[in-house]
């Protein structure tokens, strides 16, 4: 008796599962994160207890660097080698922004005595960050699906497929925003190193002068806060980028919710048009101002905490 | 009421008691930003410059709680 019970569940469970249900939060999380670890983009081998297969988040990573690494290289070789060191092309805004970031981020922060030395870091986070932010809002691996889809019906196991589930923000995953933030924290100690000598440095994270029962409360709170900034950075970061894609991808999904609820495509196509794709597309506009200020911020809190650990005042 | 409706029902809260916060902090920090422009127009830099950094730590507080409060919701 059991047994046909179960049977015959079994089989309503397969006439019904003919159409998949969608599952808006499955698919949000599914675009937002990063393949899984079963299934990787480039399977490699695991050294040292460290997975080092490629996925989507470490393809984009490589992507923004190359990318980066060739446009900045290219221009500025061009522009050095003129006879006459005038801007041109793209050279313009790019000297523009080494300006800027110069003047305005570095220069106020960190002091005129190290402005050189910390320019060239505060300047790689910043186009690397906004790089790889605004490559996350390209629909790259949409287009692609849709190549795919009508042209090209490649494998259901190709590394097309693989790439296809969703667009990605490299600065989206926390490890990456982890990893730039530990940049941050080792360039903190390197600046206060080398301007006043490694003891020194840590000898300057309290206040001088007070009551020695005051230190036993203090000490732990400063390296409690020194601990706390990066671990701030790496949230901000990540957490923003991830924010925006999912509020955009769960306007889409109104879409496909109202085509569920009411049967019919018109349902949700009307929705769709009157309500979805002017508000994702307002969200997207929102967005570019967004990744623009978190890059900005990123470098920002950078230079003022290297300028802290530089020109220490209580 | 099972634990995971009560989860929902705190992290909603939480998410308006952020929000809360956030604006509150950020809408003194323009009110004053916006009085010291009026009265000194040509300290307007050193304003933006002074204001520019406690904002965006405000607004990093309240994304850092936004994800508290999603973990809230996600964690089983």
């Amino acid at each position: 008796m059991m047994l046909a019970q179960e049977h015959a569940q079994e089989l309503g469970e397969h006439a019904a599962g003919a159409v998949e249900k969608f599952n808006a939060g499955k698919t949000i999380i599914e675009h937002v994160s990063n393949s899984s670890l079963e299934h990787p983009l480039l399977q490699l081998p695991t050294i040292a207890g460290i997975n080092f297969s490629v996925t989507k988040h470490v393809l984009m990573l490589w992507l923004v660097s190359a990318f980066v690494f060739v446009v900045v290289t290219i221009t500025v070789r061009r522009f050095l080698k003129q006879d006459r060191p005038i801007p041109a092309g793209f050279m313009n805004p790019l000297e523009a922004l080494v300006e800027f970031i110069r003047d305005s981020i570095a220069l106020p922060n960190v002091g005129k005595k190290w402005v050189n030395v910390w320019t060239p870091l505060l300047l790689t986070f910043f186009v690397f960050i906004f790089c790889a932010n605004i490559i996350g809002l390209i629909p790259v691996f949409e287009v692609l699906g849709l190549l795919d889809h009508f042209v090209l019906h490649t494998d259901e196991h190709s590394i097309v497929k693989l790439l296809l589930h969703g667009g990605t923000t490299a600065t989206a995953n926390f490890n990456v925003t982890a990893a730039l933030a530990l940049i941050t924290f080792s360039a903190i100690i390197i600046a206060g190193s080398r301007a006043h000598g490694f003891v020194q440095h840590w000898i300057n994270l309290v206040p001088h002068g007070l009551a020695w029962p005051l230190y036993i409360l203090l000490i732990p709170i400063e390296i409690m806060g020194m601990l706390v900034r990066p671990f701030a950075l790496t949230m901000r970061l990540a957490a923003n980028m991830t924010g925006g894609h999912i509020a955009i991808l769960a306007i889409l999904s109104f879409v496909f919710l109202f085509t569920e609820m009411f049967g019919r495509a018109v349902a949700g196509v009307g929705v769709g048009v009157a309500v979805s794709v002017p508000l994702a597309s307002a969200i997207s506009m929102l967005e570019i101002i967004v990744v623009l200020v978190q890059a900005y911020v990123f470098t920002l809190l950078s230079a003022v905490f290297i300028g802290m650990a530089i020109h220490v005042h209580h | 009421m099972e634990g995971i409706s009560l989860a929902y029902f705190g992290a909603a809260i939480g998410l308006g008691l952020i929000v809360i916060g956030a604006g509150l902090g950020i809408g003194k920090l323009a009110a004053a930003a916006a009085e010291g422009i009026a009265r000194q127009p040509n300290a307007t830099d050193k304003i933006t410059g002074a204001v520019n950094l406690p904002l965006f730590l405000l607004e990093g507080v309240a994304i850092l709680a936004e994800v508290f409060a999603l973990l809230i919701v996600l964690m089983k």
